[in-house]
This record gives structure tokens, sequence and C-alpha cells, in this order.
């Protein structure tokens, strides 16, 4: 029934929150995924409805992981997880394709509604 | 979801019992004001929040109800509608649906059992426009160039924010109108507590750019934008193929945008040099000033305009910015709190007592330091105990139209002092009886509006309701301009029952004689309301009114109105009491009803009309001997007597007392259940010894002894 998501974060503890936010608002948790390039890896094997993506990660930032998975797929949805102060990164990303964007720490409000708004 | 969601629930159903008191608070206030935009904002907001919590909360048929109802406000906003007294009553309906349904929701059944089919089907006519009635043809891309949206609220207002445009731009606007791109105006607000303000603008020219639109001029500028120096409105202008709806809607896609205005700009071709088009102009600055200067629309406002739109800003960000300065706690949590307060007033007074006796110098201090302490203490738990009485007086606006338009009555309800702080419990208890009071005023004491025609009353009845603190009472006004109490009718329906002969009666003060309708079973539904015009089930509102230690009084002039008054005292668990000795007992006497005290010779003492009464000041008081109440053994020979003065309504009685022992905080505690036919006392202390001195109930002790 829920829209697919894959939740992208190093932190464990950050994708726990972010799991339990969007299960509690009728998505699914189509998969994790703790680096860029797990995200590459584990987007083209699961095709989300939409990925959440921290930016600053080891391996492979959320940026680079955007353009490479949006080179995959075109059409793939994905909103930018930022902290504060990573303005530009987040234009960075958004210009990188990225539909969206939300802000550590996260308002489950807000975090919906960039879900809702992303894959409505 | 299981517990989680109930952690969740109580928040929601707390929140939402909040919203539904906005949302009729302003349902009245546009109903009497249909134009309001403030009012048609806040609905908006309230609706789309309740809107989003009940669907967050998965409560499906209330999220549906609340979207629909959202349409419709969307519409109004955008006055593609007009506030009907028709489609207001169907909006009552919604907001009643809602309620039932929090309601529902709050006593462990769901949004489901409420059936709110009939009242889409209604709101589904209006939205496909059947009952719509067009403030403005509405803007097609076919209209561009006028101002098609010159209905949108802030253009009504004319409060648009002035911008000016280079020259360049405007040649721009100009060349790109021949390349099939049409100039657009846009305005966009973030909403308030958008992080990252320059990424989420970002996001709005990245989306312009997107839709092939070329962004000419911003305000604040890009560098400004970027540097994130803008408070949360930037102003743009831009050359678009697309229709502005289309526009519209891709804007406020993006999230945490609170609102985008669109509309097409007109220019002029050649002959009017860089002006903007003078119709267009016109047409939008409504009948203000309309200088020819090259600028956007409505740079010719005035300033108070601006600034008339600033303050409509500012008013729900200040009350949302206070809402997050509180928190919520259980009433339980608070109760708990006030017992615990109670018991350490009471320990310190045993302290104070006990080591009174020893006349220790050293803990003189710190026990005043206590003193001072707890006083706080208590004040600041009872403060947090207060709520604004609003919390009564909101829901009678609503009750008061709903029974106004049931019996065809035209009828203003003119609420006052509603800001006034009373103790929770006051607030929990005192609903029931106002709502007895202002349906009597509304249905007995205002007169149907052919009757105020022919008595040359203005045709709308008024009932006011006021609230204010005098001292340590709070005293609510419940006052209508009705037909009045009729003396003399009250006195032979107390003749009949023979409360009074018709001798006495005529002596009896308009007060006393208004107070029989308080007496249980004086009053019949049938008789009553032709008889007085009030009076239904006064007995039971003074029964309540009393139970919480107030009182309640009655003026009324015939043909011109009644008022009734309550006193309250403002909290009901801790009072000043004097302490008093009778024979070897301790009693105590609220100090809210002493007047004074005296020490007087017992030859004063005098007989008038066979009662025992003193002289104080050429008033005569009538006395009563406590001891003699309490049937405790008198001994006569005393060459003085202590006597305290009371005061019950408007008369002093004196009570006898053997001592007077002085002045504490006493903590009430109810007699329970088993003592409740005694009525001399309100209750019971302990005392500081830890011993345990029964509350005087004042005016039932005089009642029966005078």
């Amino acid at each position: 029934m829920g829209k697919r998501v894959l939740i992208v974060d190093d932190a464990a503890f950050m994708r726990m929150i972010l799991k339990d936010i969007v299960t509690k608002n009728g998505y699914e948790v189509a998969g994790e995924a703790a680096n860029g390039l797990e995200a590459i890896e584990r987007y083209k094997e699961l095709k989300p409805d939409v990925t959440t993506m921290d930016i600053t990660m080891p391996e492979m930032n959320g940026i680079d992981a955007i353009k490479k998975i949006k080179e995959a797929d075109s059409e793939a949805k994905v909103i930018v997880c930022s902290a504060m102060g990573q303005q530009a990164m987040v234009i960075d990303a958004i210009q990188a394709g990225a539909k969206d964007f939300i802000v550590k720490p996260f308002q489950h409000s807000r975090v919906i509604e960039a879900l809702n708004k992303v894959t409505g | 979801m299981g517990n989680e969601f109930d952690q969740y629930l109580s928040t929601f159903i707390d929140e939402t019992k909040e919203y539904m008191s906005t949302l009729n608070e302003q349902m009245l206030l546009l109903e009497n004001e249909p134009d309001n935009m403030e009012a048609i904002n806040e609905i908006f907001r309230t609706i789309h929040t309740l809107k989003g919590m009940s669907g967050t909360m998965g409560f499906s048929n209330m999220a549906k109800l609340s979207h629909r109802m959202e349409n419709i406000f969307d519409l109004i906003r955008t006055e593609k509608l007009k506030v009907t007294h028709d489609n207001s009553d169907l909006l009552f309906a919604g907001v009643d649906l809602l309620e039932k349904m929090t309601d529902s929701i709050s006593t462990g059944g769901s949004d489901e059992s409420v059936d709110i089919s009939q009242v889409l089907t209604q709101y589904e006519r209006i939205l496909n426009g059947e009952d719509l009635e067009p403030v403005d043809s509405v803007d097609t891309p076919s209209k561009t160039e006028e101002f098609p949206e010159k209905s949108s609220e802030e253009q009504n207002e004319g409060s648009e924010s002035p911008i000016d445009i280079p020259d360049e731009v405007i040649n721009v606007l100009r060349e790109g109108k021949g390349a099939g791109f049409k100039p657009y105006y846009a305005k966009i607000r973030l909403e308030e507590g958008t992080l990252l303000k320059s990424a989420r603008m970002y996001m709005v020219f990245h989306k312009l750019e997107e839709l092939n639109s070329e962004v000419l001029y911003s305000k604040p500028d890009v560098e400004k934008i970027e540097d994130e120096v803008f408070d949360r409105e930037v102003e743009i202008i831009f050359l678009s193929k697309l229709a502005e709806s289309k526009l519209v809607k891709a804007l406020s896609s993006i999230s945490e945008i609170e609102n985008v205005k669109i509309f097409v700009l007109t220019v002029k071709n050649e002959t009017g040099g860089n002006n903007m088009s003078e119709s267009g102009y016109e047409e939008q600055a409504n009948g203000k000033a309309t200088q020819k200067k090259q600028n956007i629309p409505n740079m010719n406002q005035d300033k108070s305009n601006q600034e008339e739109e600033n303050s409509n800003f500012k008013k729900p960000q200040t009350a949302s910015s206070k809402l997050t300065r509180t928190i919520r706690v259980d009433t339980e949590k608070l109760d708990t709190l006030m017992n615990l307060m109670a018991e350490l007033v009471i320990a310190r007074s045993r302290i104070n007592e006990t080591l009174k006796k020893y006349d220790i110098k050293q803990v003189d201090e710190s026990l005043a330091q206590l003193s001072r302490n707890t006083s706080d203490l208590q004040n600041i738990v009872m403060k947090i105990r207060m709520v604004p009485i609003s919390y009564v007086f909101n829901r009678f606006p609503r009750m008061v139209r709903d029974l106004a338009r049931k019996n065809n009555k035209e009828i203003q309800l003119i609420i006052s002092g509603q800001e006034t702080e009373v103790d929770r419990t006051v607030v929990e208890e005192i609903g029931d009886p106002l709502v007895h009071l202002l349906r009597n005023a509304v249905d007995h004491g205002i007169e149907s509006t052919e009757e105020r025609y022919k008595l040359g009353k203005p045709p709308t009845g008024i009932v006011r309701l006021d609230a204010k603190h005098e001292g340590n009472n709070v005293v609510i006004d419940v006052q209508d301009d009705g037909k009045g109490l009729d003396r003399e009718k009250i006195i032979a329906k107390a003749v009949e029952r023979g409360l009074t002969d018709e001798m006495s009666a005529a002596a009896l003060s308009d007060e006393e004689v208004f107070s029989f309708i308080f007496l249980p079973g004086f009053s019949t539904k049938d008789e009553v309301t032709d008889l007085s015009g009030r009076g239904v089930g006064m007995d039971v509102v003074k029964t309540s009114i009393e139970n919480l230690n107030g009182s309640i009084s009655i003026e009324s002039e015939k043909g011109k109105g009644t008022k009734v008054t309550i006193r309250l005292p403002l909290t009901l668990a801790i009072i000043q009491a004097l302490l008093v000795k009778v024979s070897n007992l301790v009693y105590a006497i609220p100090i809210a009803s002493i007047d004074s005290t005296l020490n007087l010779p017992t030859s004063e003492i005098q007989i008038v009309q066979s009662r025992e009464v003193v002289v104080i000041r050429g008033e005569i008081i009538p006395i009563v001997w406590l001891k003699e109440v309490f049937q405790l053994p008198i001994d006569e020979d005393k060459e003085n007597i202590h006597v305290v003065i009371v005061k019950v309504g408007n008369k002093k009685f004196g009570l006898v007392v053997d001592g007077l022992l002085g002045q504490d905080d006493i903590v009430i505690k109810s007699l329970g259940k088993l003592l409740k036919d005694v009525n001399e006392f309100s209750g019971a202390a302990i005392l500081g010894d830890g011993s345990i001195s029964l509350i005087l109930e004042i005016a039932n002790i005089v009642h029966q002894n005078v």
C-alpha cells in the first residue's frame, strides 16, 4: 500500500528516526544504505518510490550519489537530508536533481510533507 | 502502532479541541464580518492543520471532511465564494461534525461513527460551483492583459509591497511579450520557521528555470537571498509562457512555501513610456490614488497599508510563538502538586507553632525565609492552576447564536473580561450554571423582535457576559436587556406557595423578592416562562455556585432587563481564615466574609424585636452566639464579648465567640459524603498544631439563626 522509501544515512540512529517517522505515516521502508555507493547499489536493486539522502557520508557523499542515481534513473525522486549550515550543499543537491530537502533535527511534519509532495 | 499511537493521541485530542474552539470563534466572527480576511485565513490555516493532523493520525473521515472544508475556504479566501447565511450554516454543520468526531475519538471511539456523507455532498455542490457566487470572473490565461487576481486578498487590501522595476527590466518585459512570454510578478512567502531559507528560495528559482521561465528581477536581490538577508518574502519579476494557474501550482508544490501570489503584469507597448498600463493599474489600485509611475502595481499605496499588512503578519506569529512556550501538563499532576503544596503549608504552620514555644532566635530568620518561600510557591502553584475564563466563555457565542436563531430572535452576545483567570476547578464547574443563565436570558429574557419593536427597543437584544477580579473573588455578570423580572408576579407566586404573605411581601426589597426564584421548586418551567420570564431551574444554578463557595444575586428592572451576578473565590483549596475560640474548640472563619472584629462590654447587647443586637456606628447588627448554635455550655457572666462581624450579601451579622486566635492560611478539606448534610460547616482544616478545626459556613449559620 504505502510508497516505498530508501533511507540513506551513515548514522544508524538517524536511519532509525527516519524509519520511525516514515513507517508511522504510511510509508514503507524499502531498504537502507549507509553511504553513497551503497545507496546507488540499493537504489538500482530496490527501485524505491523515494529516497532520503544524507549529504555528508563516507565513501561517497550524497550529492555525488544523487548525480549517479539520476544518471541511472532520471525520474528518481530524492529528498536531501541536511544539517543546519549546509545551505550551499543543499543548493548543489537541488542542482543535482534533488526534489526537496529536510533539515535535521527532523520535524516529523516536514519529513512527511516532503515525502508527500515528492511522491504525490 | 500501539503505545506510540496512544502517546500521540492525547496530544492530538488536546490540540484538536483547541483548534475547534478557534474555528467556532472565527466562524462567528466571519459570519458577522463576511469580509474579514484575517478570520478567513485563520480558519483556513486551522482547518488545514486539522486536516494534516487527522491525516497523520489516520482519521480518514475527519481528514476528508476537513479537506473539503479547506477547499471551500480556499474559494472564500480567493474571493470566488462569498460567505452567506446559508453556506455559513453549512460550514457550521461541518465544524459540528468535526467536533463530534473529536469527541468520539477522545472517548475511545473513532471518527468513522460520525456520518459526514450528507454534509460532504452539500460541500461538493458548493465546490462544483452550484452555489457559487463568483465575485469576479475567474482568471484565465486569455485574460492576461488585465489583473485577474485583483480579487486576491492583498490586492483588495491594496497592501502589496512597493517594488521598483529598473527601466532595463521593463524593456526586457516588453520584448519578452512580443516573443510570446508573459510578464509576471510573484510574491512568495516562506512558512514561518523555515530552515535554510536561501536553499528554499533557490528551489523557487530552480523550479521556474525548469519551467523555462526567466527571472529578471527580484527583491531582495539574488545576492541578498543567497546570504539569507531576507525575512520570509521575496518578490520577483519573471517571464513565462505558462498560465498563471500552472505557475502557482508548480511553485506551491515546493515545500515550506506558505503562500504564492502571481499575477500578470500589464506593460504598455510604446506610447505610455515605460509605464504600466493605466487601466490595469487603476483597476487594481481600487480607487486609491492612481499615480502613473513606472513601478509595480500599488507602488503608490500609502504606508499605513503596509503597516496594516505587517500587523496582519505579526498576529499569527506572536500567537504561534506563544504556543511554543507552553507545555501541556496532565491536570492530575496539577492536582497532586496543589495537594502537596497544601500539605507543605500545613507543615510550615506546624513548625511555626512548635518553634514559637521555644523562642529560639536563631531559627527565626530561617523560619521567616521559609514562610516567604512557601507563600511564593503557593502563589505560583495557584497561578499555574489558573486558566483564563475564555476556556468557558468561548463556546457561548456559538451557543447563543444557535439559540437565537432557533427562537427567531436577534441577539448579540457581548463578552468581556474573558482573559480573567480563575482556578481550573472553577472553570470546570462554572460552565453549566452559565449555560443555564445564558439560556434563560435568550429564551425568556430577551423579547421577540416584534415585541421589542413595539416596545421601542432596538430590535437586537443584547446579552452581556462579563468577568472580572474583585479582591479575592472573580465576579461574573450575565446581563440582558430583555423584559426583566416582574416583582408582583413573583410575590403572587410566593404567597400562593405560602412562602410569605402579602403584608410582609410589600416590605421586602426587590432583591429579597427576586431571591425567591432561587428556592427549589419555586418555579416550574411553563409557569415561570410567562410568569417572570426567568427562573428556570435557578435553584440548581444556585446550588452549583454555592458548591464552589460562591454566591449569586439578581438585579432586575421590569422592562429594562436582568442582571445575574456570580461571585466566586479565586481558589477553592487554600483560604485565609480567622481562627476563633468557642469554649475550648477552635473554629475557622473565612477572612473573605469578615467585616471587622470587636470587643464589647456585654451590657451593650440590646434587644430589638425580641432579637439580640448590637449597635455599631449607628448600625443595628443582629448577633448570634456560636455557643448556642453549637450547643456548647454558656457562661453568662462575662464582662466583655468578642464579636466577629461578618457580611452575608449586603447585611452584617455579629458572631459572638470566646476569643480570637489569629489569622492563618488554611487548606480546606471536604467533610466527606457522610457529613454532607451538616451545613453549618463548609469543611475542615488541619491547624499548625495538628489539631482539626471546622470551617464555618457563615451564610448558612446566619440564615438558620437569625
